[in-house]
């Protein structure tokens, strides 16, 4: 899908989007819209990996990010009822750093870029294949040397161990305890 | 009108991405919010992957498998991350992370 | 059987050990009147085990051999320095042991009588166990750092029982004295065995490498510079002999004097003596035990062990048998004028130990005489001593005072304890036929062949005055009237601590029949001196004689001398001043030394450290702003750092 004029004018349109909603999520006082700038964000991000052509990572992006995370945040905000309240402003100080910080993070990162000659895309590069989906099943369960069952696994035990984690942190200990 | 865009774009974009989520980090006061804005950084850094996958390493699927490696510690962070923000605001009720500059658990007066 | 009784020998010492963690960790609590059955069992299967092995080497070993039957390397530090843990058995250990496990078990039955109802009853004979382990592996053994461990230990135990009853303040203060005296004379002890170590050590390796007598090096990688075997031996002696010491004496010499005065801390012989008398304030089965019958002889068994030493040296021989002499004397005196029975009785000990100092000292490498009149002496002295102790312990249960003022008319009262004191008291005397008679007489005897007739006098006056205060002793306790309630209301112990009474009266009676001499020196012709004899006994009788005249009649007779004598009696009854000679040095000592110590600890070296520790609380004061708590002051810092990490990489890179 990455070829022609669409694809130019799909990605200006989601980077445009994305930056503003980011914007949305860094700057709003209202938790709950923040939340919502974050679906945004999300969403245009999937929309950016689709121009790239990676339709699966695109559906797991929707599915994860947005269907479980955020909707995990969205709850978190509401459990601790500070969704309709607005959040303090930073001090002065704070956001000072952090712009400057953050900016300067984006200037070295960008003159790397910018200095570094990446091999041309050839049009063969930018195909999209199809075939992808039976690639990475076949690459994250393969046991072959460039194979990530290990990691797979490894992830897996990642997840249980936080669900149990969650539980064993967030629930209420003692009566006197809370 | 606008250039086609080719991996310099495309990286500034991420790059721009994660440092906005620097900034929110650095400069929510909500905990939550804190947490948004570690899910963009995330957000930006698989974009980054799969920049580099679809430019640089268009033969393999390594990028992709890694995205999905993300994906699943970011939802593992978020869960635990989500856990202690309960019980923090079940302490302290609040979630104010300039507040939690105390590193006993007898901290209930400071709140 | 023999074998293995000899291969075996540690079980010996092992056996309070294991006692020891027996009462310590389950005879606790409700359990603790098992303490003293432990204790006493454990402790008689070692003396069984030492009968046996006694009786094994009389009838298997050549008579007087020596041998390390078991041994452990424990440290090595160079091939000729391997200490290890073993047994060595020879006639003195032999006999050492079986004095040792005789009088610990005869003192244990007698202190489950004695402790009974006590608080600390269990602690009491983990103490106990412990000193019988610690004594029993410093008998047995075979080089000089086992013994020095062990001999350490020794003074442990002691400091702890001495310190038994630590509510009483006279308790701690005479634990401390003991501990600080006996590990102030131990230093020397240990400098000497460091000399010991280093120069025989370098002799071996010499001798073996130079080939200079390689012929007296025999199996050379099982010499050990620290072994008793090696250190006795005669090439090792001649060649410290000829080597320059300090202060114009030779190697030897300074040598054999560290650690005689080391053995004189343990041994309390003068002037480090001044422990013993306090160490009283333990119970008095301790005192029989420790400080009259086995650990005080310590100093005297080292000597002996290292007798060929002290022999080849000559000089260090004589300071020992002048430091014999002068404590056997000078105590001797002042327990005549002590009241307090214990007293009486550790100044006894004091002079009885100087007697076998006395003799070590008049026995020379051609005349060993007096060293086998010595071990005799130990091995009769510990008998009726302990009995006098455990007597005297017997009419203090009773009587509820130390002091013989209050007690009196006791004979009927206590018949048990009468008689077998009575025995013990005449056996001290030198009154034919019982035990000290016999050794007493070998150690004058010795005295006179080896021509050191000073010495001779000395012992034979001391012999009268070792009369006169037992007697005295005797007649205030248990003849004529009541002096106290306490006496009136007194009655004789219970058989558990009679039993023991009795046993020790059986041996101070027959123990001076056994030919010890014999057995620890095998071929020393021994000639009975009929002239030594007579005038021993009738110092003896000279002794008791003007006893009876003094204290049995009228009481005020022994008053009227006391009061003649005038000052001299006030100095001897202050045992001559001597604690407070030592209180005037310490004070000095403090005054001059560790005074301006402490000043300059608090004033120059606490400096230092508080400069040090402000400058560090000064920049901490100031960094600590940098730890806010904020995690995000914390992440902005980080980022900091890793876009410094990338820039660098990058320029490095390009």
């Amino acid at each position: 899908m990455y070829d022609g004029t669409v694809a130019t004018l799909f990605f200006y349109f989601f980077a445009v989007a994305s930056i503003a909603l980011a914007l949305g999520v860094v700057l709003g006082r209202r938790l709950l819209r923040s939340a919502v700038c974050l679906i945004g964000v999300l969403g245009s991000s999937a929309g950016l990996t689709l121009v790239l052509g990676f339709e699966f990572i695109a559906g797991i992006q929707v599915l994860v990010f947005i269907g479980g995370i955020v909707v995990l945040l969205l709850f978190a905000i509401m459990m601790t009822s500070e969704g309709h309240t607005f959040e303090q402003r930073p001090s002065a100080a704070r956001r000072v750093m952090g712009g400057v910080v953050a900016t300067a993070f984006f200037v070295v990162t960008l003159s790397v870029y910018v200095h570094t000659d990446f091999p041309p895309a050839t049009a063969e590069d930018l195909a999209v294949s199809h075939e992808d989906v039976h690639a990475i099943g076949r690459k994250l369960l393969s046991n072959e040397r460039d194979g990530y069952i290990v990691p797979f696994e490894v992830i897996s035990l990642l997840l249980l161990a936080a669900l149990i984690g969650g539980i064993v942190i967030a629930r209420k200990h003692d009566p006197e305890d809370t | 009108m606008f250039p086609t865009p080719t991996i310099t774009h495309w990286l500034t974009l991420s790059a721009l991405l994660f440092s906005i989520g620097l900034y929110g980090i650095f400069t929510r006061r909500n905990a939550v919010g804190v947490l948004l804005s570690i899910e963009m950084t995330l957000n930006s850094a698989i974009l980054n992957i799969l920049i580099f996958n679809r430019f640089v390493a268009s033969d393999d699927v390594d990028g992709q498998v890694l995205v999905l490696f993300i994906v699943a510690a970011a939802a593992a962070e978020a869960v635990v991350a989500l856990a202690i923000f309960v019980s923090f605001y079940r302490h302290r009720h609040t979630l104010d992370v300039t507040q939690a500059n105390h590193i006993c658990d007898q901290g209930n007066s400071a709140s | 059987m023999t074998g293995f009784l000899f291969e075996n020998a540690w079980m010996i010492p092992a056996l309070p050990l294991i006692s020891i963690l027996l009462i310590g960790l389950f005879a606790t609590g409700s359990n603790a009147r098992f303490a003293g059955i432990i204790g006493s069992v454990a402790i008689g299967t070692a003396f069984l085990l030492t009968c046996g092995l006694g009786l094994a080497y009389l009838s298997s070993a050549e008579a007087g051999a020596s041998a390390v039957t078991w041994s452990i390397e424990w440290l090595r530090y160079q091939d000729h320095l391997v200490v290890s843990l073993g047994t060595l058995i020879d006639p003195i250990s032999l006999l050492l042991l079986f004095v040792v496990t005789s009088v610990s078990l005869l003192v244990h039955v007698y202190s489950i009588g004695y402790m009974a109802g006590d608080e600390g009853y269990s602690r009491y004979f983990v103490f106990l166990s412990l000193f019988t382990f610690s004594m029993l592996g410093l008998v047995l053994a075979p080089n000089l750092l086992q013994m020095y461990v062990f001999w350490e230990l020794v003074g442990v135990s002691s400091f702890l029982l001495i310190g038994f009853y630590y509510t009483l303040p006279e308790a701690i203060a005479a634990s401390k004295k003991a501990f600080i005296v006996t590990r102030f004379a131990d230093l020397f002890f240990l400098a000497g065995i460091l000399v010991l170590g280093f120069f025989v050590h370098q002799w071996i390796v010499d001798a073996e490498w130079g080939g200079v007598t390689a012929a007296a090096v025999q199996s050379a990688s099982a010499v050990q510079a620290l072994d008793f075997a090696t250190i006795n031996s005669e090439p090792v002696l001649a060649h410290l002999k000829d080597q320059p010491g300090v202060l114009g004496l030779d190697l030897l010499t300074v040598a054999m004097l560290l650690v005689f005065i080391g053995a004189a801390g343990k041994s309390a012989m003068f002037p480090l003596h001044v422990w013993l008398p306090d160490a009283m304030a333990g119970p008095t089965p301790v005192s029989a035990l420790i400080h009259a019958a086995t650990m005080v002889v310590a100093g005297v068994y080292l000597v002996a062990r290292l007798f060929p030493g002290f022999a080849a040296s000559g000089d260090a021989l004589d300071v020992v048998a002048a430091v014999g002499c002068i404590t056997c004397l000078f105590s001797a005196l002042i327990a005549c004028t002590q009241t307090d029975i214990k007293r009486v009785l550790a100044f006894s000990t004091l002079s009885q130990i100087g007697y076998m100092m006395l003799a070590l000292g008049v026995a020379s490498a051609e005349h060993p005489a007096g060293l086998g009149a010595a071990m005799f002496h130990l091995f009769t002295h510990a008998f009726f001593k302990a009995l006098l102790f455990l007597g005297a312990g017997s009419v203090i249960h009773a009587v509820h005072s130390n002091d013989v003022a209050e007690m009196g008319g006791l004979r009927k009262k206590m018949p048990l304890t009468h008689a077998t004191f009575l025995i013990a008291t005449i056996a001290i005397a030198g009154v034919p036929p019982l035990a000290g008679f016999f050794s007493k007489d070998e150690i004058l005897g010795a005295a006179l062949d080896g021509e050191h007739h000073l010495i001779f006098g000395v012992g034979l006056f001391v012999a009268a005055l070792t009369a006169f205060y037992m007697f005295r002793v005797y007649i205030l306790t248990f003849l004529g009237g009541h002096k106290s309630d306490g006496a009136a209301k007194a009655h004789e112990s219970p058989p558990i601590m009679t039993i023991p009474l009795v046993v020790l009266g059986v041996m101070s009676v027959c123990g001076g029949w056994i030919a010890v001499s014999q057995f620890v020196l095998p071929g020393v012709e021994l000639h009975a001196h009929l002239l030594v004899m007579g005038l021993s006994v009738a110092a003896a009788v000279v002794g008791i004689g003007s006893a009876f005249w003094l204290y049995g009649g009228q009481a005020n007779r022994a008053q009227t001398m006391a009061e003649s004598m005038g000052g001299i009696y006030r100095l001897v009854q202050n045992k001559f001043y001597i604690d407070e000679v030592y209180l005037f040095v310490t004070k000095m000592i403090f005054r001059f030394i560790a005074a301006p110590a402490a000043w300059f600890d608090r004033h120059v070296v606490d400096a230092v450290m508080n400069l040090s520790a402000t400058v560090v609380r000064w920049v901490g004061a100031r960094l600590n702003v940098l730890q806010t708590g904020q995690v995000q002051t914390y992440g902005i810092w980080m980022i900091n750092g890793t876009i410094l990490v990338l820039l660098f990489l990058w320029l490095v890179q390009r």
